[in-house]
């Protein structure tokens, strides 16, 4: 889903940069608020296994290949805002170093990944662990959070390389239609990881799915920390 | 502070084995994206050269052993990075 230099309009880019920027204020604001000693070298646990963890693609379906985004799991863990944050450093050496994702599309890559496919996982998980109040319910939700997580972050990537009239050939119908297909099936396996990752940590360490979430203060106190773990 | 430690140390060699095995069995590359924009006919460009385009680096390409070293290095610098992000975040929250 890393968008290269040259497959957006510089228009698109520069809004989606924009964008991106709003995030990220917010996001270093409240993270300088809340995050605390035990969650750093979790958070840098989890961004370094992400980023080794998108060397692996995987085949999906008519020949393409796919990779495990770690957005879910960061929001889930972390919240979405210090999530943001760690996707913003595997990005930014993903680009700069390998190329992986271009400099001009940086703001989109960030905005499709790094808020879609961050903040959209968390409060589908959200709900989903609102509406059903314990164990199952949370690996429920990390399965479906993760996986329209990720569909979503590919419609917009497709919206936005629909709408780069002048760089990219084809209509937003085509782009968005088969980067949703492709990535529904991206989406079954990130939900599947990430539910099972959920599931390890409520066993092993139910204490770091109990920390204070970087999240905005609308969405209000996570509910996770009133399921105990090992309920049902 | 050991809790941290045991979980670093089975981060890194998760994330050691991630990379190993991206390198030497899940390496090919056919992202929906690329396969979309090459039915197309649309070009990337880079704006500047990345120093190890495709997670290679240049005159040790297909090299298996220098691309898993190539990935755990990298880990290993996003894990300090990501470190010394959320320490400067830290201090900044004492400092208020």
């Amino acid at each position: 889903m890393h968008i290269p230099d040259g497959f957006l309009d510089l228009s698109i880019c520069a809004v989606m940069y924009a964008v991106a920027a709003i995030f990220w204020i917010f996001a270093f604001r409240k993270t300088k608020k809340v995050l605390g000693d035990k969650q750093i070298p979790l958070m840098a646990t989890l961004t370094a296994m992400f980023f080794a963890a998108q060397m692996m693609n995987y085949p999906i379906i008519g020949g393409t290949t796919a990779h495990l985004l770690g957005g879910p799991i960061l929001a889930i863990t972390l919240g979405p805002y210090a999530g943001l944050i760690s996707m913003t450093i595997i990005l930014l050496i993903q680009a700069v170093f390998f190329g992986d994702g271009g400099i001009t599309t940086f703001g989109a890559n960030v905005w499709n990944m790094g808020v879609v496919g961050v903040f959209v996982p968390y409060l589908v998980f959200l709900l989903v662990v609102k509406a059903a109040g314990n164990r199952r319910g949370m690996l429920a939700g990390a399965f479906l959070g993760a996986l329209v997580g990720d569909v979503l972050a590919a419609v917009s990537a497709g919206l936005e390389l629909g709408l780069s009239t002048l760089s990219f050939p084809y209509s937003v119908s085509i782009a968005v239609t088969a980067m949703a297909i492709h990535h529904f099936f991206i989406g079954v396996a990130e939900g599947t990881v990430t539910a099972i990752i959920i599931g390890v940590l409520l066993k092993a360490r139910p204490d770091l799915l109990q920390l204070p979430r970087v999240a905005p203060s609308w969405l209000g106190e996570s509910p996770v920390v009133a399921v105990k773990a090992g309920g049902r | 502070m050991g809790e941290n430690k045991s979980m670093i140390i089975i981060g890194i060699i998760s994330s050691i084995i991630f990379v190993a095995v991206g390198c030497a069995l899940l390496s090919l590359s056919a992202e929906t994206l690329d396969e979309i924009a090459e039915h197309f006919g649309a070009e990337e460009f880079h704006l500047w050269s990345p120093p190890m385009p495709d997670y290679e680096i240049l005159g040790l390409e297909r090299n298996v052993v220098a691309n898993i070293a190539v990935g755990v290095i990298f880990t290993l610098v996003v894990l300090g990075v990501t470190f010394a992000v959320g320490k400067y975040l830290r201090s900044s929250k004492t400092e208020a």
